[in-house]
């Protein structure tokens, strides 16, 4: 609980600094920044509250912002869209958010150079407008795309659907502008895609969940909008005979901008025949040629799969349609959580295999009707689902067990736990499980290195030394 | 718990599982303010933190609760389909009766509603201003079979009163048997009901529909979006005796029936789907097909058109209590309608006209604001004919 002359001096400076407007404290007003989409412990529902939340527009608020809370030892919480799902906005010692929404203009587009710079907090949605009038696109497109800013997608590290053609936002990154916990203003490298000098510190930004600096500025790589689209869709009899469709193409040389075989309850309202739930989907972006080319290969591999391709209507509709949800109607599923993990291909049927039929009953959990299975086609090969959360009495003890299970799964087979939603809270206390004690000494180095107080969103990441 | 507190209380907790925020893309006062508790996300978890006792009802919270146009974009967002225009309503409703006052902005509307049956501190009697040389077309009791419901917006505000003679006289060209009730007219009570204060909207519920059922009419006909959702759906056994029709759908009728043609008109039109028209009551196709049905008349839609429309920005006392905000969304719809390349922005709803209008003066905007009935009328106007 911060002192009350501490508070008091804070919001005075923090109003001098930004006007009464741009600070926000009332606890009406502070009650959706308690939480981000994480699952909170259920008895700590209205525990969090930040001191403030406050709106920069400019670089230079953010450096005042940060200025008066390293003098004052405050906690800061950057924060763009908001949706994370593993708690890294939770205020979990109180403190300042520092909403970055407000900071969403697009700085420069240089059409030769084919990169953007932003302000962090323009959504992904609003800066692919305003790509397409230079006839240019980001293509990061991650399923909270309508309101995921460039700065959380950083932060967290955002996956995006089109990852096989044009990589993830981790590979967009050229050069980014950072207030340091210090109020020190670091820009990382020029706006170039490619050097060979120094330490990539734009990397270093990367996933770092606000723990390391505020990112107020942005360099991204983007690509001309392509002359051609389309899409594939086919069902298979199950997720596996799908599979087999993903690494027949997984192995050719087709490109693609991304895909999933996955399995739903029901997959004849998409124009499946009867029986045949197992789904596979890809999207291809190019030149007409290319695009034409890609389309009649993978069909081939359809084929010879045994898989039945969907009209090509369809196939569109289902694009437009699954692109646009990204939630999963969390509002009407009950509790529930979701994997991102990432584990070697060759191990996927052991992986769901031990999942299902050991980890999940023994801590008296199941998945979701239809999100047992499911994929991501191409190089990033993230396998997901969905599973409700252990009921009953100590239900939030047997979460905390049954996740440090999967984590216990997933790196016992070389993988990572979180390869699309971070650490935040929820995974905190597993990473030792995917990064050494030496590695994860390394990454505590540095986060007292830049952050010797640290301000920079405490609590969440990285798990304390035992 | 009523029905309507028991849905407020599982839209937030339903919403308080997601907390997805998807809301938030298109919601014209989040997009402006950018404020995470200016948002159905934010007023679903005030709603949920008041109930459960961790936020006290206090005056910002209040202010909170009126920060909503209730226009239902954000549920064309919300996987879940919540109803969080529904829940912010009641919210409304709920902090009055727990002893909330009303925002300053709006007393003195509900002081107006409560006594002179309407919110513009206008007389009784000025109910009738607009009606001049159409006294003879009072209702009469168990003989008018169709009763022209003006609602106060049409009646009292000068600049709009063209809107209820145009569609008078179009009625009059399609030989239409209707009525008027003139300055027996009382609010329907859509402004109070929206501002959550329900004791008064039943008040003028109680007291409009005794006098609408005292004419013995069969239908009624309103070319006010907010008094159509009004007394079709907040009333509730209105509609199952009496078939209430908006102008649009009125009109759309008349043309099928043969009983309204007009003249060739070549011009290019958007329309603007008002809120309580489409998203509250579906009705979308009814005043395209009108005006489809003038010769030569080009109909462009905007890039976000039907459900997916923006508010005008002068809904649900927003425009009285937010008025920057609400002319902010007003000029984003101004906006896209230029960008249509139309002549005339149509739309079929006295406040949308008020609040367009205006941000179109704001910006000094070419583009012209019309109400459907003027226009459709003009064109009579223009050359003469247009019935049979």
């Amino acid at each position: 609980m911060m002192e009350t002359e501490v508070r008091d001096q804070m919001m005075h400076r923090l109003i001098k600094v930004l006007g009464r407007t741009r600070v926000l404290s009332s606890r009406p007003d502070l009650v959706p920044y308690t939480k981000d989409t994480y699952r909170i412990r259920y008895d700590e529902d209205y525990k969090y509250f930040p001191d403030a939340v406050v709106f920069p527009e400019t670089t230079a608020e953010v450096a005042g912002i940060v200025e008066i809370a390293a003098e004052l030892k405050v906690p800061l919480i950057p924060k763009g869209g908001g949706s994370n799902r593993t708690g890294m906005l939770v205020p979990v010692t109180g403190g300042i958010v520092v909403d970055t929404v407000r900071m969403n203009r697009i700085v420069e587009v240089s059409v030769p150079n084919l990169y953007v710079t932003v302000q962090p907090g323009i959504t992904l949605k609003d800066l692919e407008d305003g790509l397409a009038k230079h006839g240019l696109a980001l293509n990061q497109e991650q399923g909270s795309f309508k309101i995921a800013t460039i700065g959380g997608s950083i932060s967290t590290s955002g996956f995006s659907r089109k990852h096989q053609k044009y990589g993830t936002i981790a590979d967009r990154v050229m050069s980014l502008e950072v207030v340091l916990a210090s109020g020190k203003v670091m820009r990382t490298g020029p706006k170039i895609l490619y050097t060979s000098t120094g330490y990539r510190l734009q990397q270093l930004f990367v996933g770092a969940e606000g723990t390391l600096g505020i990112i107020t500025e942005a360099t991204l790589r983007v690509e001309p909008i392509p002359e051609a689209k389309d899409a594939i869709l086919a069902f298979y009899h199950d997720f596996w005979s799908a599979n087999e469709a993903a690494l027949r193409t997984m192995s050719s040389c087709v490109t693609f901008t991304g895909g999933e075989a996955y399995e739903v309850e029901d997959a004849t309202s998409l124009g499946a025949p009867q029986g045949r739930n197992g789904l596979f989907y890809l999207g291809f972006e190019g030149t007409k040629g290319e695009v034409h080319a890609q389309v009649e290969f993978v069909r081939k591999i359809v084929h010879e799969t045994g898989g039945v391709l969907a009209k090509h209507d369809d196939a569109a509709k289902f694009m437009e349609k699954y692109t646009s949800q990204w939630c999963g109607a969390r509002a009407l599923t009950g509790f529930e959580d979701a994997l991102t993990t990432y584990v070697p291909v060759e191990h996927m049927r052991e992986f769901f295999e031990k999942l299902w039929g050991e980890v999940m009953p023994k801590h008296g959990s199941a998945p979701l009707p239809g999100e047992k299975y499911s994929l991501d086609v191409g190089r990033y090969r993230i396998m997901a689902g969905r599973f409700y959360l252990p009921k009953g009495e100590g239900a939030w003890e047997k979460y905390q067990v049954l996740l440090r299970d999967i984590a216990k799964l997933t790196t016992r087979l070389g993988g990572s736990i979180s390869s699309c939603h971070g650490v935040g809270i929820e995974h905190k206390d597993n990473l030792d499980l995917e990064y050494s004690e030496v590695a994860l000494d390394v990454m505590r180095d540095l986060k007292k290195a830049l952050d010797p107080d640290n301000i920079m969103n405490p609590g969440k990441m990285l798990p304390d030394k035992k | 718990m009523d029905a309507e507190l028991v849905q407020m209380a599982e839209v937030a907790e339903a919403c308080s599982r997601c907390r997805c925020g998807c809301c938030k893309d298109q919601c014209p006062m989040y997009s402006e303010l950018l404020e995470e508790s200016i948002s159905p996300k934010g007023r679903n978890a005030l709603i949920r933190s008041v109930l459960k006792g961790a936020v006290e009802p206090n005056e910002r919270a209040v202010r909170i609760a009126y920060s909503c146009l209730l226009c239902r974009r954000d549920e064309q967002s919300c996987v879940a389909g919540l109803r969080n225009s529904d829940a912010t309503e009641a919210f409304r409703r709920y902090l009055i009766e727990k002893g909330a006052k009303l925002l300053p902005e709006h007393a003195a509307l509900a002081k107006s509603l409560d006594n002179y049956g309407n919110p513009w501190q206008e007389s009784r009697a000025a109910r009738k201003r607009w009606a001049k040389g159409l006294q003879n077309k009072k209702v009469v009791p168990g003989k008018t079979s169709t009763l022209f419901y003006v609602g106060c917006t049409f009646a009292l505000d000068r600049t709009l009163d063209d809107g209820p003679k145009a569609l008078a006289s179009l009625m009059d060209k399609a030989g239409v048997d209707y009525g008027l009730l003139l300055d027996d007219e009382v609010c329907c009570g859509s402004t109070a009901k929206r501002i959550g204060d329900i004791k008064l909207f039943e008040k003028l519920r109680r007291e409009n529909e005794k006098r609408i059922r005292g004419t013995g009419v069969e239908n009624i006909v309103t070319a006010c979006a907010g008094c159509f959702k009004t007394l079709e759906q907040d009333y509730p056994d209105l509609s199952e005796d009496i078939s209430i029709m908006h102008s649009t759908q009125f009109i759309s009728e008349l043309i099928a029936n043969d009983k309204l043609h007009f003249p060739k008109r070549e011009v290019k039109v958007t329309y603007h789907d008002p809120c309580h028209l489409g998203r509250h009551s579906d009705v979308y196709d009814a005043p395209r097909r009108v005006l489809l049905s003038v010769p030569g008349l080009e109909l462009v839609e905007m890039k976000n058109s039907r459900q997916t429309a923006r508010c005008c920005g002068g809904g649900a006392g927003v425009k009285t209590a937010y008025p920057e905000i609400s002319q902010k969304a007003a000029v984003k719809r101004i906006r896209e309608a230029e960008e249509t390349g139309a002549e005339i922005l149509i739309t079929t709803c006295p406040f949308c006209v008020q609040t367009l209008r205006g941000a179109a003066s704001a910006v000094d905007s070419k583009i012209k604001v019309q109400e459907l009935s003027v226009f459709l009328d003009s064109l009579s106007h223009e050359r003469g004919g247009g019935h049979r």
